[in-house]
């Protein structure tokens, strides 16, 4: 069943073959073993290299769509953890002694829910309307550094309390401006220890 | 042909991704309607204003809402994928159940009962739909006078079909088992009117990309 021509082996593969003896409590699964791709085009890779220029290889390369899910997901997530655990916190503080466990998991469950929606989506908007300016600012200067992502932290800050009055947005702008600039600047320094960032 | 789909994330990302996809569908969705409920139901001179009030009421509660349902289903997704080793469109009926389920839990049995039973129904029809799509989509129809390139044509793209019709021979597919043969009579069709027009009439064989192939094997359970 399995087509040998699939798995191009090379010279370290005795280990491998050796699991799939009878005996082992392992197989080799290879998902397409049936379906007749055609495989000499998928594996038969170019040796030039992808980039030119290293400054190219190392630029962030999402996309506009990946931007957005991306930091919007982790906005959602990360708040509603966050929000978990401050509702966690609450529950334990307004237990009554000797209430039976169903009345705490309840409590427990409720406010973790409530805590956890609220924040939750307080910075998943943040992320999105974050991501969102942020990549109109790549698509329109067709350049990708850190004046984008001040810029965007002070629209998203301006955006998040324009309803509260000119005044609080402007400081907002000014706080969200200076968020993004220092996060930007930490992963400039960050880059020097951990250059995977 | 049957390539696997590669536009996706591998799993433990993806459940960040449509975490992040469904919040943002959920929040421009939701600001748009509101905005437009807003606008409608406020009093004249004051309608933007009760517009924008209406989104900033409600449009991240939706937004939420649909992130909650999307990553438990892309979680639920993700551990299908896990247990069964293996990607097909029953791992997203039976995730959109357990989600259905598990978020009327607390309502008892009896409701996560329902809600798990229209979780699944909801999603076998997304997937239904989705794969009649890709069908349609990834089979053009083109007059072919290669016969290899017939069988290679017929090939269905999501090799896991729950209900899929043997595709290998297409005048055989009206008399495929009972439950595909609404499929199958879609697909036979076609395939018999291909046949004639490439006998009769001159066709060039254009530039294929695909190596032609060996007939693909029929995914019924053996």
């Amino acid at each position: 069943m399995a087509d040998p021509r699939l798995y191009p082996t090379g010279s370290g593969s005795d280990d491998r073959r050796d699991a799939a003896y009878p005996g082992s409590e392992r197989r080799l699964y290879n998902p397409y073993q049936d379906l007749n791709l055609p495989y000499r085009q998928l594996y038969d890779l170019p040796t030039s290299p992808e980039f030119l220029f290293k400054e190219e290889a190392v630029a962030q390369h999402r996309s506009w769509g990946e931007n957005l899910t991306y930091y919007t997901g982790v906005g959602y997530l990360s708040g509603a953890v966050a929000g978990a655990a401050l509702g966690l916190r609450d529950a334990a503080r307004g237990a009554e002694p000797g209430e039976p466990a169903k009345i705490r998991a309840n409590r427990v469950l409720n406010s973790c829910g409530s805590s956890g929606r609220r924040v939750g989506n307080t910075l998943g908007v943040i992320g999105l309307m974050y991501a969102g300016i942020e990549s109109a600012m790549v698509a329109a200067r067709d350049r990708d550094d850190w004046i984008n992502s001040v810029v965007a932290g002070l629209g998203t800050g301006a955006l998040f309390r324009a309803a509260n009055g000119p005044r609080s947005a402007v400081v907002a702008g000014a706080v969200g401006g200076v968020l993004a600039g220092a996060a930007a600047a930490a992963k400039q320094v960050g880059k020097r220890y951990v250059p995977a960032l | 042909m049957g390539t696997p789909e590669t536009s996706r994330e591998p799993c433990p990302d993806r459940i960040l991704d449509d975490v992040g996809g469904a919040f943002g569908m959920g929040a421009v969705g939701g600001s748009a309607f509101h905005f437009i409920k807003g606008i409608y139901n406020s009093p004249n001179g004051m309608r933007l204003s009760g517009g924008a009030q209406a989104v900033r009421m409600n449009a991240p509660r939706v937004g939420g809402s649909f992130a909650v349902w999307g990553g438990l289903f892309s979680t639920f997704d993700c551990a299908m994928v896990y247990a069964r080793q293996k990607e097909d469109p029953w791992n997203s009926i039976v995730a959109g159940a357990a989600t259905g389920g598990f978020l009327s839990m607390r309502q008892g049995m009896g409701a996560a009962g329902r809600s798990a039973l229209m979780g699944g129904i909801l999603l076998a029809l997304i997937e239904g739909a989705g794969l009649m799509l890709n069908r349609v989509l990834a089979n053009p129809p083109l007059p072919a006078d290669d016969p290899n390139l017939t069988a290679a044509m017929g090939g269905n793209p999501f090799p896991g079909l729950p209900q899929a019709p043997p595709v290998v021979a297409p005048p055989e597919a009206a008399s495929s088992s009972v439950p595909g043969v609404w499929f199958g009579g879609l697909f036979g069709r076609k395939e018999e009117e291909k046949k004639p027009i490439a006998g009769g009439g001159k066709s060039e064989i254009l530039e294929s990309f695909d190596t032609p192939s060996t007939p693909i094997p029929s995914f019924e359970y053996k």
